[in-house]
């Protein structure tokens, strides 16, 4: 992730305010967590808010709320977006 | 680009599978069969309650996610089919990556060992969340199976002034949808209508449009599907209240955050236990009062003899003892759904991972952890939803210190040793026990974590679905179904054990000893001289001298003789040690044992015939001193909830980990573990003077 994390205008998804909300632009690929949380809706185009900060943090995504390990989190990168956490950008 | 049209993703594996093409001209199998159900869905979407609501049967309520680990089977009826319903566990794609996708592919498939494809598909959807639940319902429509949509939880899309388009909605998928409200019933007649009409008409699959091929897609498979169940999703639900969530939002702002979350947990378990034991001392008391007064009239109706003893004492004294403690069970799981069903157990599972993954747990631990709570079988079994081995290992092994409802006959007898009487004081011992083992089972995880098995646990990823009013009738029947278990454990393993120990106990009879007879003579002398009370008391005492000699000189008795060195340090005399050797088949034995071996209910005529817990009180050792004082009570307790103590378990564990290396590990490590803490907890308690 190192490398995506450089690309400009992206943030990680721990790392965004909380209430605030984020277009997943890149996730981690290849691992079975990330696949769940991709199934859960965190996936390319969506949009996403961080409810709650922390380890683990709560995210809003498609209307439902996930409890999610800041680590894994780390591992999606998004756009800075406004609006709330309902669909697609 | 993306393809357009029906995406038969597994249709090729389907008919290698089965021989057949799938879908396209399938019809109902005749008249008068059974036909095999398959219900699926998102976790928290209510299925389980669905199931219930069909069949009447009992199944957990699936508001925490992954709680149905393994498949359920219930019947039920239509007008010309009988219908066998498959239970599948909750999940959010079929995609395969961990085993419960896998197991319920499978199961679709008609993989399963000794288990045919389904017939029809009952795939339920969330209402209040079309968007996220059509992800699934895309590859399960996939399949090819004839489908039936249940539109659940449409009753809070309304109160959510969510508009969904039914009829639009069944276009889209090509197949029959029904509004249901499966907690109330709302809709079931209409559902039952819909799957025989299904089942008696060919079924045509119909190309989900827009829904893309892996083989055609390129980039996010996840991404382009997501995008299809949001056009779906948009083009059949309109409107959503700005409120909607925001309740759960304010809850959860106390329930998640990182230290009142945690102490809020302890609160609420501490309330849950104090209600058990003031709820639960009315039931308790009756039928502790309905076995000493059954064991009073057998022993008045039957003749003295082996018989007797046997139903008097084996039988009675045995499993009443155990039965008694069925209240505190029932209200504990009777809570526990509610608990689950309102969706807070999520939010503990939260709150707590933190701690967990210091520890070296997965958050996923916390699914198998609190049914440990229950039964520390099934915990083991649904480690399986914890993909890496390492990762499930250290649950296994911990997950026997989790206070299952086998030791709660055995918490519940010793706390009301300590404090006899004092609800608020027995209710913190209580709590305090369950801390202990839970505490154990981190302090466990994290020594194996920088010893033996070494690495970080796996990521938590878990729903916290909205708040809701809990099924009253879920939590009835998960409290009758938990009912039922313990009850059926006390008539067979219970009762096979209470019978081996009278056995131990009665067998090889000795003569009485000189003393007894001579108090037998000063008994009948006093009689004739008219002095009955005093000569109804000295039998009294001859009859308990008796019966202390046979039983110091049975089988069981020198066998706990044998042991008693071992175990003196603890504080247990020769009777605790048999009570300890004979629940190592299972825990809760030792009440029943303890029972036996102290004699509840053997004065069989004397309408004073005492209670369990009366005679423990009083039982004395050869010095006069009570034997189960506050250090020996402690000490026991201690004892009890730490050591393994459960061969189901154990075998349990030789199953999952493929040998008895890891099972032999546990036991050692627990029964070691669990010797050392009841020593300190004896030694200091001594020492500090308090007996």
């Amino acid at each position: 992730m190192s490398a995506a994390e450089q690309i400009e205008g992206l943030v990680r998804l721990d790392q965004i305010d909380p209430g605030h909300c984020g277009i997943v632009r890149a996730a981690g690929e290849g691992e079975v967590d990330v696949d769940l949380l991709k199934s859960m809706g965190v996936c390319l185009g969506r949009k996403v808010m961080l409810i709650q900060a922390g380890d683990p943090l709560i995210l809003k995504v498609m209307g439902t709320r996930l409890g999610v390990s800041a680590r894994l989190a780390a591992q999606v990168l998004v756009e800075p977006c406004a609006g709330d956490a309902f669909g697609q950008a | 680009m993306c393809g357009r049209r029906f995406r038969p993703g597994l249709e090729k594996e389907i008919r290698l599978i089965t021989g057949t093409s799938v879908g396209v001209g399938r019809t109902a199998t005749e008249i008068g069969s059974e036909l095999l159900v398959a219900l699926i869905g998102n976790p928290n979407a209510g299925k389980t309650t669905l199931f219930n609501a069909l069949t009447g049967l009992r199944a957990k309520t699936a508001n925490f996610p992954g709680t149905t680990i393994e498949r359920r089977v219930g019947h039920t009826r239509l007008a010309a089919h009988r219908i066998r319903l498959l239970d599948l566990p909750g999940l959010y794609s079929l995609s395969g990556t961990n085993p419960e996708e896998k197991l319920v592919r499978d199961a679709l498939l008609g993989r399963l060992a000794g288990q045919r494809q389904p017939d029809l598909v009952v795939l339920l959807i969330d209402a209040t969340n079309l968007e996220r639940n059509l992800y699934l319902a895309s590859q399960v429509l996939e399949l090819g199976l004839p489908v039936v949509v249940a539109l659940n939880m449409i009753d809070l899309a309304e109160q959510a002034a969510i508009d969904v388009d039914v009829e639009r909605l069944g276009s889209e998928l090509g197949c029959p949808v029904v509004p249901v409200v499966a907690r109330t019933g709302r809709g079931i007649p209409e559902l039952r209508g819909l799957l025989e009409s299904v089942v008696h008409r060919p079924w045509t699959p119909t190309p989900l449009e827009g829904v893309p091929s892996p083989e055609e897609c390129e980039g996010c498979p996840f991404k382009a599907r997501f995008d299809w169940a949001e056009q779906v999703g948009l083009r059949c639900s309109a409107g959503r209240s700005p409120a909607h969530g925001r309740r759960t939002d304010r809850i959860d702002r106390v329930l998640t955050h990182p230290w009142v979350g945690v102490t809020a947990f302890l609160g609420i378990m501490f309330a849950v236990f104090a209600l058990i034991f003031w709820v639960a001392e009315f039931p308790m008391d009756w039928i502790d009062r309905g076995f000493a007064t059954a064991g009073v009239a057998l022993g008045t109706w039957m003749p003295d003899g082996y018989l007797k003893s046997l139903l008097v004492e084996g039988v009675i004294g045995g499993v009443g003892g155990v039965l008694v403690f069925l209240p505190q069970i029932c209200i504990l799981f009777f809570f526990l759904s509610l608990l689950e069903d309102t969706g807070y157990l999520a939010r503990a599972a939260f709150v707590m991972d933190r701690l967990m993954r210091r520890v070296g747990l997965p958050g996923k631990a916390f699914v198998p952890m609190i049914s440990a709570h229950a039964c520390a079988i099934p915990a083991i079994m649904s480690t399986r939803v914890i993909e890496d081995r390492r990762d499930r290992l250290v649950t296994m092994l911990v997950l026997p210190l989790f206070s299952c409802s086998a030791r709660i006959p055995v918490y519940a007898i010793l706390t009301a040793l300590l404090f006899p009487h004092r609800p608020v004081l027995a209710a913190v011992v209580f709590t305090g026990a369950y801390s202990l083992g839970i505490a154990a089972a981190l302090g466990m995880a994290f020594v194996f974590k920088g010893t033996i098995l070494p690495g970080e646990s796996r990521p938590l990823v878990i729903e916290l679905p909205s708040y809701k009013l809990p099924s009253l009738k879920t939590a009835l029947l998960t409290m009758w179904d938990r009912a039922r278990i313990f009850v059926r454990r006390a008539g067979s393993i219970i009762l096979a054990v209470s019978i081996v120990l009278w056995a131990l106990a009665s067998f090889p009879g000795t003569d009485p000893p000189a003393e007894a007879h001579s108090m037998l003579e000063r008994a009948a002398r006093l009689s004739s001289a008219g002095d009955e009370v005093a000569a109804a008391e000295l039998t009294r005492s001859a009859e308990s001298l008796v019966s202390q000699h046979a039983l110091a000189n049975s089988f069981a008795g020198r066998i706990g003789h044998s042991i008693e060195p071992v175990l003196r340090p603890l504080g247990f005399d020769w009777q605790i040690g048999v009570g300890i050797l004979s629940s190592f088949a299972a825990r809760e034995v030792i009440v029943s044992t303890l029972a036996v071996v102290y004699g509840v209910g053997e004065s069989g005529a004397d309408p004073d015939s005492r209670s369990l817990l009366q005679t423990l009180q009083q039982a004395e050792r050869s010095d006069g001193t009570r034997v189960f004082n506050t250090a020996t009570a402690a000490s026991l307790l201690i004892f009890y909830v730490l050591a393994m103590q459960c061969l189901s378990t154990q075998a349990i564990t030789r199953r999952e980990t493929g040998g008895w290396r890891w099972p032999l590990f546990q036991l050692g490590y627990m029964t070691v573990l669990a010797y050392l803490c009841a020593l300190i907890t004896f030694q200091l308690l001594q020492a500090a003077g308090v007996t």
